[in-house]
């Protein structure tokens, strides 16, 4: 058999039929897979190819992309690129999606953002963001302490959505003092296609950037499922409340920032911006050693003393703050999350209410283990809690950590809940 | 007109709606969803680049547009899938199997592994943004009375939803219709003349309802043609009423290219009541397609081909129709619908000639339709043919039950019982003996009178033979 590579056309018999195509590069080793001329792609078989022809050999050609004028009067926005379906575009010819990264590229695809301001782009990784570890923040950070000094209006961070609320959290936090706007924007929809929600996600933020004054961390994403509001988040007071909708990101106990109407453009709070001038400042350090322990029925002390060498831990709890310390047998569970206090290790408790707040005092299992010295993780959520832990516990003092926890910092703790979003 | 002169190259390309659950969720295809709108939603499309790095012409066309796109979604029959707020489900393997049914009815070469693709569509008909296509089969053939046909590709796709209105500043489209399972099947270029383009998409037509598991009615089959003469690009021509106004549009708008000397480009027109044509869009590049990631591909075993059923086509069904039960060739195609149920009768009904069961399957419901425009259901042709079978009626009162029970649903059969051979003896015996002054006809319009339906008129007829002596 003659040899072939990815992108040659050629032609294969088979015993019964024969196909002309392009060469598709594929994982599956028993199959060829071809693109026809009519567009489709199809399989074929291996062990039934007789013989293979090749047509043409591919030949890769140049791409010319045009260089992008400077706008004196627009800002200049940073695009630094994490990964996810955002910046992928379809290559037609492998039918591969490839992540596009240049400003020429990011314009070619976004047009509309020539004319909010002038882009300019970073690339960090291209990761699917269930991957990302507490290293890539610390990669993010660096960045925008890096564009910051290169005098940007503000920053725009594409991300993958599964895990875009924890990094939103870990650079509130880390971003200790942000002078200017670092804005994530994620996408439901590759933005390979016609229906994707990463051009207005995109747009908007850039808006939201160009024309207020809003310093500090915030996701912007799609209001609703329609194309018509973006909403701007709260860094530390959002989370993914759907696997596929457009509108999966909501606030949780705290009202959004703003919202932006794609049509008209126009911006409305929903709260005085508090800017903040000159000067930023990074503590981008992690402890590594932190975990979220899920509570469910018919759980045994094992799952508790599994992380007593962890530094911390966040203990997901039900309801207004529980977990399964009020019985007999359960009493080894309580004993174990003493164990875990007495070596040191901060164990604090949220809800999988998503909503509310957490509070020990109601019912006899939560002032069980307030005396055990868990902390309340008030109306953080889960993922936010977590982030908070690792950060305080790497930054701080041992002795301060339960009391930081219980502080408002970074607008993670909102004191006064109000029966509506906004 | 001298087709073949002209350089006259036509193919066409057949959708049809298969009679399934949608594609890629689990909603009903219920293509005219009467329930009320539950959500609507508002978006906008991009056109984004193609394969040859530009975008695509159709889509750049409706960008220009620049519309607000409007879905009216019905719950009973749309869900977040079809919201494109949620990835394709696993595909519907009954669908899968009507289209391997139809490459096989085709002699088409059915595909080792089937990879759905993404088709760019930018009008708003689909709200991803692009079409589910997946290319199941190629290189089939069909026989026409002008030589073989090549069927070049056979594919299983999503159909787009419903354009409910246009106005300047938004499209609306309703989404019951997206999603509904449809095969599409191409023929080559290779067909001759209008006559053959009707007669083709007419034997492609039989081979789909040969499945008995495509959907029927106005709308469930739609036939694209593209025509091309040597002078003038290529045209498609989407939206024929129905087959027979295929050859008139087609003639016309040949008619009317010839005329028309201005230089003009590959592109779409639809197909008027009128017969005409008018211009709808472009033609978009072949260029825009690309893998739907969100499906995995899809291997088509040799065991899994082997347990698909092939069909019998309702053509050989006919055949087989006429000659084992001696009927017309026309009777027995109009009674391959009714098959099973023609099938049922003949052996629940055995006194009973299966030629006059056919008839009255067939024929009667026919020509009540046109003449009282009622509707005859199976059981009461089933109720009546049971009192012929058992000697409770003649085969003259037949059709007249047909119809008093199809207008009132219930029947009084006393009214057409056959009456006894004593007591007819002794009824005729009487009348002509009151008549005996008339002729024989004139007697007999009176006996008819009488009896019409519940007697022979054969046997009548000898009886006032006999009494008239």
């Amino acid at each position: 058999m003659t040899k072939h590579s990815v992108l040659d056309t050629i032609e294969v018999i088979t015993s019964s039929e024969k196909y002309k195509g392009i060469v598709m590069p594929s994982k599956d080793k028993k199959y060829i897979f071809l693109k026809l001329n009519s567009g489709y792609n199809i399989g074929i078989k291996k062990t039934k190819i007789k013989k293979v022809k090749i047509i043409k050999k591919y030949k890769k050609e140049k791409t010319i992309t045009r260089k992008l004028k400077i706008h004196k009067n627009l800002p200049t926005i940073a695009l630094l690129h994490t990964g996810g379906t955002f910046a992928s575009k379809v290559d037609y010819i492998t039918g591969g999606v490839i992540a596009r990264f240049t400003p020429e590229e990011i314009v070619a695809m976004f047009p509309e953002l020539e004319k909010i301001a002038n882009i300019k782009s970073e690339f960090i990784s291209n990761m699917l963001s269930e991957d990302m570890c507490f290293k890539d923040y610390i990669k993010i950070v660096k960045e925008i302490e890096k564009q910051y000094k290169k005098g940007v209006k503000g920053i725009i961070i594409t991300h993958g959505t599964d895990t875009l609320h924890y990094t939103s959290a870990a650079l509130s936090f880390m971003l200790k003092k942000c002078p200017i706007p670092v804005i994530l924007v994620g996408a439901q929809r590759s933005s390979d296609r016609g229906s994707s929600d990463a051009a207005m996600n995109l747009t908007c933020a850039a808006l939201f950037i160009a024309k207020t004054d809003y310093t500090g961390v915030a996701i912007c994403m799609h209001e609703t499922i329609n194309d018509t509001f973006s909403i701007i988040l709260p860094g530390t007071k959002a989370r993914k409340l759907h696997s596929s909708r457009r509108d999966a990101f909501k606030v949780v106990n705290d009202t959004p920032i703003a919202k932006i109407n794609y049509m008209t453009k126009q911006i409305t709070l929903f709260k005085p911006i508090i800017s903040i001038k000159n000067g930023l400042e990074i503590k981008p350090k992690m402890e590594e050693k932190v975990a979220i322990l899920k509570v469910h029925p018919n759980m045994s002390e094992k799952q508790f003393l599994f992380y007593k060498n962890y530094k911390g831990l966040i203990i997901e709890g039900t309801g207004l703050g529980h977990a399964p310390v009020g019985t007999k047998e359960h009493i080894k569970i309580l004993n174990a999350i003493k164990k875990l206090v007495k070596a040191g290790c901060i164990v604090a408790i949220s809800t999988q209410t998503i909503f509310g707040k957490v509070n020990l005092n109601v019912y006899s299992n939560g002032i069980k283990l307030l005396e055990a010295g868990v902390v309340p993780c008030e109306d953080m959520t889960t993922e936010t809690a977590f982030i908070k832990l690792s950060w305080l516990l790497a930054n701080y003092p041992k002795d301060k950590i339960k009391d930081l926890m219980v502080t408002n910092l970074k607008g993670e703790i909102n004191e006064r809940l109000q029966p509506s979003g906004i | 007109m001298n087709y073949q002169r002209l350089g006259f190259k036509a193919g066409i390309e057949i959708h049809q709606q298969l009679e399934s659950h949608k594609l890629f969720c689990s909603c009903p295809s219920l293509v005219n969803d009467p329930n009320p709108t539950t959500n609507i939603i508002k978006r906008k499309l991009r056109a984004v680049e193609g394969e040859t790095k530009e975008i695509d012409k159709a889509a750049k066309y409706e960008r220009k547009k620049d519309k607000w796109v409007i879905y009216e979604a019905k719950k009973t029959s749309s869900c977040l899938v079809e919201l494109d707020e949620d990835p394709p489900h696993n595909i519907n393997e009954d669908a899968l199997e009507t289209a391997l049914q139809v490459a096989l009815l085709l002699k088409a070469k059915i595909v080792d592994k089937i990879q759905f693709m993404r088709k760019t569509i930018i009008d708003g008909s689909v709200t991803s943004g692009f079409q589910r296509t997946g290319l199941i089969a190629t290189n089939g053939e069909i026989e026409t009375s002008k030589g073989k046909v090549r069927i070049p590709t056979i594919m299983l796709e999503e159909e787009a939803a419903k354009k409910i209105k246009e106005t300047p500043t938004e499209i609306v489209y309703s989404l019951d219709r997206l999603g509904v399972p449809l095969i599409e099947i191409t023929t080559d270029a290779s067909l001759k003349d209008p006559e053959h383009v009707k007669e083709t998409a007419s034997i492609l037509g039989m081979i789909l309802r040969s499945t008995e598991r495509v959907k029927r009615g106005i709308g469930t089959i739609r036939q694209d043609v593209n025509i091309n003469i040597r002078t003038h690009p290529r045209v498609e021509i989407k939206g024929f009423q129905d087959l027979r106004s295929m050859p008139k549009v087609i003639e016309k708008e040949v008619k009317r290219q010839i005329k028309d000397k201005r230089k003009t480009t590959p592109h779409v027109r639809k197909a008027n009541p009128d017969f005409s044509t008018t211009f709808l869009r472009p033609m978009s590049t072949s260029a825009r397609l690309y893998p739907e990631t969100d499906i995995r591909t899809i291997e088509i075993t040799p065991a899994m081909l082997k347990k698909i059923k092939i069909p019998e086509l309702l053509t050989e069904r006919a055949i087989k129709l006429e000659k084992g039960f001696k009927l017309s060739s026309q009777l027995a195609n109009e009674l391959v619908p009714k098959q099973k149920f023609f099938k049922f009768l003949v052996k629940k009904l055995p006194k009973t000639d299966p030629r006059f069961i056919a008839k009255v399957l067939v024929e009667y419901p026919k020509e009540i339709k046109s003449r009282y425009n009622l509707k005859v259901l199976d059981k009461h042709v089933e109720e009546i043919l049971s009192y012929f079978d058992s000697k409770k009626i003649t085969r003259d009162a037949v059709f007249e039950a047909l119809l008093e029970i199809s207008k009132n649903k219930k029947i009084d059969i006393n009214k057409y019982k056959v009456v006894s051979k004593e007591k007819l003896e002794k009824e005729i015996k009487e009348i002509v003996n009151k008549y005996k002054h008339l002729r024989f006809n004139a007697i007999m319009g009176e006996v008819m009178k009488r009896f019409r339906g519940k007697i022979n008129g054969r046997e009548a007829a000898s009886l006032i033979n006999k009494y008239m002596k």
